[in-house]
């Protein structure tokens, strides 16, 4: 996608239903828009099936509102409730079988580079715990092994929730979900060090009760990955229909995380670290 | 129907409870800094009443 094919003909306008107006208009799009302009302007997610209090949808909507080119995103997702958020975007966007999301993202990345040498394609996986840390865990080792210039963003909501409750790698030691009933036997995958230690430049780890964070960490994880290498935003999305707790207090639970067993983590290479500092520096952002 | 009210007088505008909201473009800012809800895209979670420092939101029982 571009700028160009989003601007309607002008014979046809007239006819765009008023979404689609509003986004042109009003979205991310033309002027750039961040977490902190949410509230003010046309987000690119529209209405979308996801539970009362969905952990995981919220996380997407900060992530996409975090986004630094919208226009320029290629979105790959795999099976879990996270498709039923992406389906409603308006981005190209791609799913895929269970657990290839990091191999196919590695085709396309590739490929857009021969296609558009001089234009940043930014590829971003977007997925859940459950497509990282278990079936897709060795193809995503391997693109971060291959050093391929992709985002990965697991949204971990320790449990396979589209498919109403098994256990998932990364859900916690000892948890009872309705198809784990005697507990879980062992701890949560280390995803976190294992990017650290597996080739990814630029590895985060944020809840859902951060997000102006969440908006520092995605543009600093899609940016290093244009130039300098692979890079992985690990995203704490409780999920209150199959963790079982009331929709209001899905933002109590991932605080209590925060405090608890997910605090915020932030690793950069000392490359990424230069080239971070370059480009924070030119457009006078990066604070925090 | 389903949704939430806003308080004008108690809300400050600090947009606590846009950055909590799961649904999209449903709480917005107005031009006099305060929020207005679309309760027709609004699922009743109410995690911006729970979020929302000044109680300025309550479920709307209508
Ligand atoms: C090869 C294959 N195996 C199993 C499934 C069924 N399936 C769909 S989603 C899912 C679990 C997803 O869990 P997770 O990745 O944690 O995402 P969540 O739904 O929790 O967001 C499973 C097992 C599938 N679609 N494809
Ligand atoms: S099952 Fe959980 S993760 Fe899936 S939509 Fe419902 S609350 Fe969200
Ligand atoms: S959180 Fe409360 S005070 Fe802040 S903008 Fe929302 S309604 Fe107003
Ligand atoms: S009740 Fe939930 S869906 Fe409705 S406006 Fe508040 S946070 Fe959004
Ligand atoms: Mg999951």
């Amino acid at each position: 996608m571009s700028n160009r094919i989003i601007t309607p003909v002008k014979e046809f306008e007239d006819l765009l239903p008023q979404e689609y107006k509003d986004l042109v208009a009003d979205g991310p799009f033309f002027a750039e828009k961040g977490v902190d302009d949410l509230g003010t302007f046309k987000e690119i997610m529209e209405q979308h099936p996801h539970c009362a209090g969905c952990g995981e949808a919220l996380g997407m909507r900060l992530v996409l509102a975090g986004l630094p080119t919208p226009q320029d995103t290629l979105i790959i997702g795999t099976p879990g409730c996270s498709f039923f958020g992406l389906a409603q975007t308006a981005l190209n966007y791609s799913n895929t079988a269970f657990g290839n999301q990091n191999a196919v993202a590695s085709g396309l990345k590739r490929m857009l580079q021969i296609r558009y040498p001089d234009k940043h394609k930014d590829v971003v996986v977007m997925v859940g715990d459950g497509g990282i840390a278990d079936i897709g865990l060795d193809y995503t080792l391997h693109s971060w092994f291959r050093k391929e210039k992709i985002t990965t963003i697991m949204l971990d909501n320790e449990v396979y929730g589209n498919t109403g409750g098994q256990e998932s790698g990364m859900s916690k030691e000892g948890k009872v979900l309705n198809m784990a009933p005697t507990g879980k036997k062992f701890p949560k995958i280390p995803v976190f060090e294992l990017a650290k230690t597996s080739g990814c430049c630029y590895v985060a780890k944020v809840t859902i009760a951060s997000p102006k964070k969440i908006g520092k960490v995605i543009r600093r994880a899609i940016l290093i990955a244009r130039e300098i290498g692979p890079t992985y935003v690990q995203l704490f999305t409780p999920c209150p229909t199959n963790l079982k707790f009331a929709p209001d207090q899905t933002l109590k639970v991932a605080k209590e995380a925060e405090k608890d067993y997910y605090p915020f983590e932030e690793f950069i290479s000392d490359d990424a670290a230069a080239y971070l500092a370059k480009v924070e520096q030119a457009k006078g952002d990066g604070k925090s | 129907m389903m949704g939430v009210r806003v308080a004008e007088d108690k809300c400050i505008g600090c947009k606590i409870c846009i950055y909590a909201c799961p649904e999209p473009n449903v709480i917005k800012l107005t031009d006099s800094k305060k929020v207005t809800i679309e309760c027709i895209k609004c699922k009743s979670c109410l995690l911006c009443v729970s979020a929302c420092p000044k109680k300025a939101l309550t479920k709307d029982e209508a």
